[in-house]
């Protein structure tokens, strides 16, 4: 069972290696990406100071001139978004393929021991295919979920392809990374 | 005291460069980079999940208590760090909820993931 989990874990670092190495490839080292990022950054930070500057005040030319940006960023966001979009769906695909062979790997497999009594809601994930009424038992795609979570956001961060706060307060749920590729 | 070179490049990386450390560990630091100071909050938090989750897995604390216990110290910590060793203003950085949601839920991630496997290593097969 342990060796299981630690496959797990393992599996979970190699796929987000992967998937950060072809986001890389057809994302993150081409030009037009790397443009849109450092304006939108830039964008945004301006944003948030001239909001922290003028936010209360009821002048109607600061509003219009942070309305005009908003609007500028929000272009920006989409445009970026839309780079990102095609390889984003290859990636996507590809990875519902591999989580597909592995979930067929691991079927009816208990990869590990839940220390919790997992709530109703969770347990259809954490206790997908499994036989037996036994919740604690924790099936393949819970702990791959959670290590996922964990592990693929770490390594953005790390490598610097996480989006910076600025940009994802301003931009919202829009620019927002998908935490996972477990679609 | 504090280097105030502002490495805006390491920061938009989310790497935690020598001097970052040195400032981190050094208590009331100046941070003007604010989004330096949250980095040193998630790469904080991220340890703390990941040292909770072994000792959780080795006592082993077992249902809701180990869950709560993590949120419980786990925000107490990061209070403690900002407001009694950093003493710093937390409206500068949008008041204390910001702080606490910084790098949670990957810390909760990370916390789960090392209780689960750590429990199950030494205490899974016995059950």
């Amino acid at each position: 069972m342990w060796s299981d989990s630690l496959l797990i874990v393992f599996i979970s670092v190699c796929t987000a290696f992967l998937g950060e190495g072809l986001t890389w490839i057809l994302v993150y080292r081409t030009e037009k990406y790397q443009k849109l990022k450092v304006e939108v950054e830039r964008q945004s930070k301006k944003l948030e100071k001239r909001k922290e500057a003028h936010g209360d005040s009821l002048d109607k030319q600061h509003k219009k001139k942070i309305e005009r940006e908003e609007e500028r960023l929000k272009n920006n966001n989409r445009d970026l978004s839309l780079v990102k979009m095609k390889s984003m769906f290859a990636i996507g695909f590809a990875f519902t393929a591999l989580l597909s062979m592995f979930n067929s790997i691991f079927d009816g497999r208990v990869v590990a021991k839940l220390p919790f009594y997992p709530i109703s809601w969770i347990q259809g994930l954490s206790h997908r295919n499994l036989p037996g009424d036994d919740y604690t038992d924790c099936s393949f795609i819970f702990l791959y979920i959670l290590c996922t979570m964990s592990i693929r956001q770490n390594i953005q961060k790390l490598l610097g392809f996480a989006p910076s706060r600025a940009a994802s307060k301003q931009g919202g749920a829009l620019f927002a990374a998908p935490p996972a590729q477990f679609k | 005291m504090a280097t105030k070179n502002k490495s805006i490049d390491s920061t938009n990386k989310g790497k935690l460069t020598e001097s970052v450390w040195k400032k981190a560990f050094t208590a009331n630091t100046e941070w003007p980079d604010k989004e330096e100071f949250l980095d040193v909050i998630y790469w904080m938090r991220q340890a703390i999940g990941i040292v909770l989750g072994l000792c959780w897995g080795l006592l082993p604390l077992k249902g809701f208590l180990g869950l709560l216990l993590f949120v419980v110290v786990n925000a107490a910590v990061i209070y403690f760090y900002v407001n009694n060793f950093q003493n710093v203003d937390e409206e500068e950085y949008g008041g204390m909820w910001e702080i606490t949601k910084e790098g949670f839920v990957t810390s909760f991630a990370g916390f789960l993931v090392t209780w689960i496997i750590v429990y199950t290593g030494l205490h899974g097969d016995t059950l």
